[in-house]
């Protein structure tokens, strides 16, 4: 065909076809073709953002992030705990409503210690079921264990239960027998023994040691955690979990204890926390935990917001192989030298200032402890320590992960430092991965660090600094310090000489060597809506929903 | 209705719009689109250009070109590959340091205790099977899972994204153009330009707030029924139609001003027969070359909206996977998004000749 030069063929094409054929009959075939797929083909999407779900019925929380696992033999963030407390319970629970925190009693109904509690016996509870029916046995909580310090399960919280007998031993793969692990089981009763006396139902708190239904995991693999496969034991079961959007959890009618307060929870994957308080002034999330803290100054008026401190610490780490800093006096000059009230100014979220190594509302916490901002003592030290102004001292480095916060405290110690001991701080930022690297290689003079309470107690702080903690980043080693730690940790009854030898280790380590700067017991800072009764605020930062409900 | 007479291209177009048509409405009346007719519709896309190749015979170019193809994506995912091993910092590597007993367990089951080489090889091995193997941080989940988990949402929200630029952008231009130098012209362009210069997720919020927050007609964020659908397209569509407008603008002026066009107006054609006959179909060129990239890029997700909106695509998983050095899923992306560029470069370089016969590719 001879064609205009300048005319697309396409668009001819279509042209033509459009004179050629009835463009009503077009459009009548290609409707049926979609009235056909939707009927026989094709479901409808849920409408709406809610599941179909009653208002008055649901608790909308917001999570961060996609939970990178429900197994929780394998998690190890705080998204994925979130969850799993709701869906799970293991021997023991916390109990917040005293002054201290304390244990109560969950799959386990009571426990005492003997054998100056080498030994823990456990009563196991009765007539519990696991939500596909079955009941549960003592025996899974074994298996549960067995899983946890199985090698092959890679777990990255296994020492959690190294203080039982050869539990080490059988996690590094020297010891295949299981049964020779400290641990006997008759009838409903359950009986650990340990390497050495401690604290060890605290640390039965943690989703690592929960239950588990192994004939479960066998059968569906690593998507054992689905929620079509998924066996679980809580106050909540897992109904729908659509990646990267949400999780949708109902009330668990077999549930052993009191049945939550609200019937359906909707966790939404929302990253953004803009994002989040929009939704959340759009009325369709009540609950956000986490803020960011650049936002927190006008965050702060608005009703709905709430601040409570947790057992967590800020605080910044001296390499103590690292000159100038290797020397104790040059590094309690630069803890003298800084404000630590100043800072919480700053941020202005109703952090407390921490001078000592435990956090405000943890046994062992002592505000008179530590190193108190003085700054003509600081530059004495610093004279002492044989610097002036024909010997400077030595540029010092700070690192820190890169998030904005961090950047402002950094730059807020550099210029106190400058100001009030006369010496030039360099601060880097790094990437997080790149930053936990350095940690791990070389780390620089100063860098930042933050700890979150695994569980209520000191010795969960005070081995950090164990001269062989994996934790401890300063390469500080005191054998007094040890010996305190290892010896408190195995006192049981006498709190009052636990306590002596615990504030003995404090002054070693923030008064006398001072190989961490502690700057502030970090809180929590949360948006929560007004139709939520008793939402779950408490220094575990644990955030269990089944006594929460909404109006 | 004379059927019998149709050609195969006619039949083809037929065919072709009914079932995208039927798509388009099923998906905005809120029914899930089967996958069956998503694999009929890309199955007539791949007839539709072979055959349209044949007929130009630049079948021989073609297979050229899937061969560089083929290697083009190697060597990207050997670099890629390369230069994940020589970043600082592993994947498991958290705050809490792991004792290394368990880390070393760990790394055993997921390989990174062998030599690079043979992981190099056994990566190349997964590649050529299509099987990506498991995210280093979500557990259980497979990459092809994961990807075919979230990259829906992306699609749908690029694919609606890219043909709204183009619904705006073109006509949007050619006004400009047949109005060049008057203040409708300037207005045109000072709008496009505020589109190319200012940052998406400001045009979002203001949208949020002026729809969500004022006006209360639409949701801030989410990603469900079409309603969802709006803000977010409308958003990521604002740059790319605001950049056609100018592109197609510019490239009209060229083409106003040639001989032809002078011709066909002498010829006593009406200004807008001229215009929109004439001008445009020759004027799309640029926009044909901006439109390759621009397709790969907005369908492997916009990561800026896919955060601000919580649209759960697959932007959101090209910047995290980074993050956590989560090595196979990091891999599967970038040949997913390799792909998908050097598909649409095939398709814009095969089109060209399509728009104007004077290219010819054999």
């Amino acid at each position: 065909m001879v064609k205009n030069p300048f005319e697309i063929r396409g668009l001819s094409m279509i042209k033509s076809v459009v004179s050629r054929i009835n463009l009503v009959l077009f459009f009548i075939s290609t409707s049926l073709l979609i009235v056909l797929l939707a009927t026989v083909g094709c479901k409808k999407k849920s409408s709406g953002g809610d599941y179909g779900l009653k208002k008055s019925e649901t608790l909308r929380v917001r999570i961060i992030g996609e939970p990178p696992t429900l197994d929780w033999h394998k998690s190890s963030d705080t998204t994925s705990s979130f969850i799993i407390t709701n869906l799970m319970e293991g021997l023991v629970q916390f109990n917040y409503t005293g002054p201290e925190v304390t244990l109560s009693p969950a799959l386990a109904t009571s426990w005492e210690s003997s054998e100056k509690a080498k030994v823990w016996t456990f009563q196991i509870r009765e007539g519990v079921k696991w939500s596909d029916g079955e009941v549960f046995e003592p025996k899974h909580i074994v298996d549960g264990w067995e899983r946890l310090l199985n090698p092959a399960t890679a777990s990255q919280y296994a020492y959690y239960l190294y203080g039982i007998k050869n539990a080490k031993a059988y996690n590094e793969g020297s010891l295949k027998d299981f049964s020779k692990v400290g641990l006997e089981l008759k009838g409903n009763t359950l009986k650990v023994t340990l390497e050495k006396p401690m604290q060890f139902p605290f640390m039965l708190t943690h989703s690592s040691t929960f239950p588990v239904r192994t004939d479960i995991v066998n059968k569906y693999g690593d998507q054992w955690t689905e929620p079509q496969n998924i066996v679980t034991l809580g106050a909540y079961n897992l109904i729908k979990w659509e990646h990267d959007k949400a999780l949708l959890a109902t009330a668990n009618p077999l549930f052993f204890d009191r049945p939550a307060k609200t019937k359906n929870v909707v966790f939404y994957v929302i990253q953004e926390t803009q994002t989040a308080i929009n939704l959340f002034d759009a009325g369709k999330i009540d609950a956000i935990r986490t803020l960011p803290p650049q936002d927190i100054p006008a965050l702060k008026r608005r009703k709905e917001y709430i601040d409570y401190s947790i057992l967590s610490t800020y605080y910044y780490g001296f390499n103590t192989s690292k000159a100038p800093v290797d020397n104790p006096l040059v590094r309690k000059a630069i803890i003298h030298a800084i404000d630590r009230s100043q800072i919480v100014k700053m941020m202005q979220g109703g952090q407390k200032p921490l001078s000592g190594w435990i956090p405000f509302g943890m046994f062992g916490y002592d505000p008179s402890v530590g190193l108190a901002f003085d700054p003509v003592r600081a530059k004495k030290l610093l004279q002492e320590a044989g610097y002036d102004e024909s010997n400077p001292l030595p540029k010092i480095q700070l690192s820190f992960n890169t998030l904005d916060a961090h950047k402002k405290i950094a730059e807020n110690v550099q210029a106190q430092l400058k100001e009030n001991l006369g010496i030039t701080l360099e601060i880097k930022n790094e990437e997080w991965k790149v930053y936990l690297e350095t940690l791990k290689v070389n780390p620089t003079h100063m860098f930042r660090m933050a700890w979150v309470a695994d569980y209520p107690d000191p010795n969960n702080f005070f081995e950090i600094q164990l001269s062989y903690g994996n934790n401890n980043r300063t390469k500080w080693k005191n054998k007094e310090y040890d010996k305190l730690i290892e010896d408190a940790v195995a006192i049981i009854a006498d709190k009052p000489k636990r306590l002596e030898m615990y504030a003995k280790a404090h002054k070693i380590l923030v008064n006398d060597d001072a190989p961490v700067f502690p700057i502030y017991t970090a809180v929590a800072q949360n948006l929560i809506a007004d139709r939520v009764v008793s939402f779950p605020t408490n220094v575990m930062y644990e955030f269990r929903l089944k006594n929460t409900s909404v109006q | 209705m004379n059927i019998a007479k149709l050609s195969f291209g006619q039949v083809f177009t037929l065919v072709l719009s009914g079932t995208i048509l039927s798509a388009v409405v099923l998906n905005l009346a809120n029914y899930e689109v089967p996958a069956g007719l998503m694999l009929a519709i890309g199955l007539e896309l791949v007839i539709g250009l072979s055959v349209f190749a044949y007929l130009n015979n630049s079948v021989i170019y073609c297979l050229k070109r899937i061969v560089e193809a083929f290697i083009t994506l190697l060597v990207i995912a050997t670099f890629t590959f390369a230069l994940l091993r020589l970043m600082p910092g592993g994947p498991f590597d958290e705050e809490k340091a792991l004792p290394p007993e368990i880390k070393a367990n760990i790394e055993k089951k997921y390989g990174l205790d062998k030599p690079p080489l043979t992981q190099y090889l056994n990566y190349l091995k997964g590649v050529a099977t299509l099987e990506f193997g498991e995210s280093y941080k979500y557990i259980g989940r497979s990459v092809g899972d994961i990807i075919s988990e979230s990259f829906p949402a992306s699609f749908v929200l690029g694919l609606y994204a890219f043909v709204l630029s183009f619904v705006i952008g073109i006509p949007l231009g050619l006004f400009a153009a047949s109005r060049h130098n008057t203040f409708w012209d300037n207005l045109a362009m000072g709008v496009s330009i505020s589109g190319v210069a200012l940052p998406n997720f400001l045009i979002g919020s203001v949208l949020i707030i002026i729809f969500s927050y004022w006006l209360k007609v639409l949701p801030p964020a989410l990603w469900d029924s079409p309603i969802y659908y709006v803000l977010p397209v409308v958003t990521l569509g604002v740059r790319p139609a605001a950049f056609i407008a100018r592109l197609t603008r510019s490239s009209v002026l060229d083409v106003i001003g040639s001989d032809y066009i002078r011709t066909a107006k002498s010829k006593g054609l009406s200004n807008f027969t001229v215009l929109y006959k004439h001008v445009l179909k020759n004027s799309l060129i640029p926009v044909l070359t901006y439109s390759g990239p621009l397709l790969a890029g907005i369908l492997s997700g916009s990561f800026v909206i896919e955060i601000l909106f919580a649209v759960p695509g697959i932007g959101k998983h090209l910047v995290q996977s980074v993050s956590n050095r989560d090595y196979p899923l990091i891999l599967g992306l970038t040949l997913l998004y390799s792909v998908l560029l050097v598909v649409s470069n095939l398709i814009v370089d095969l089109l060209y000749s399509f728009f104007d016969p004077r290219i010819s590719l054999a």
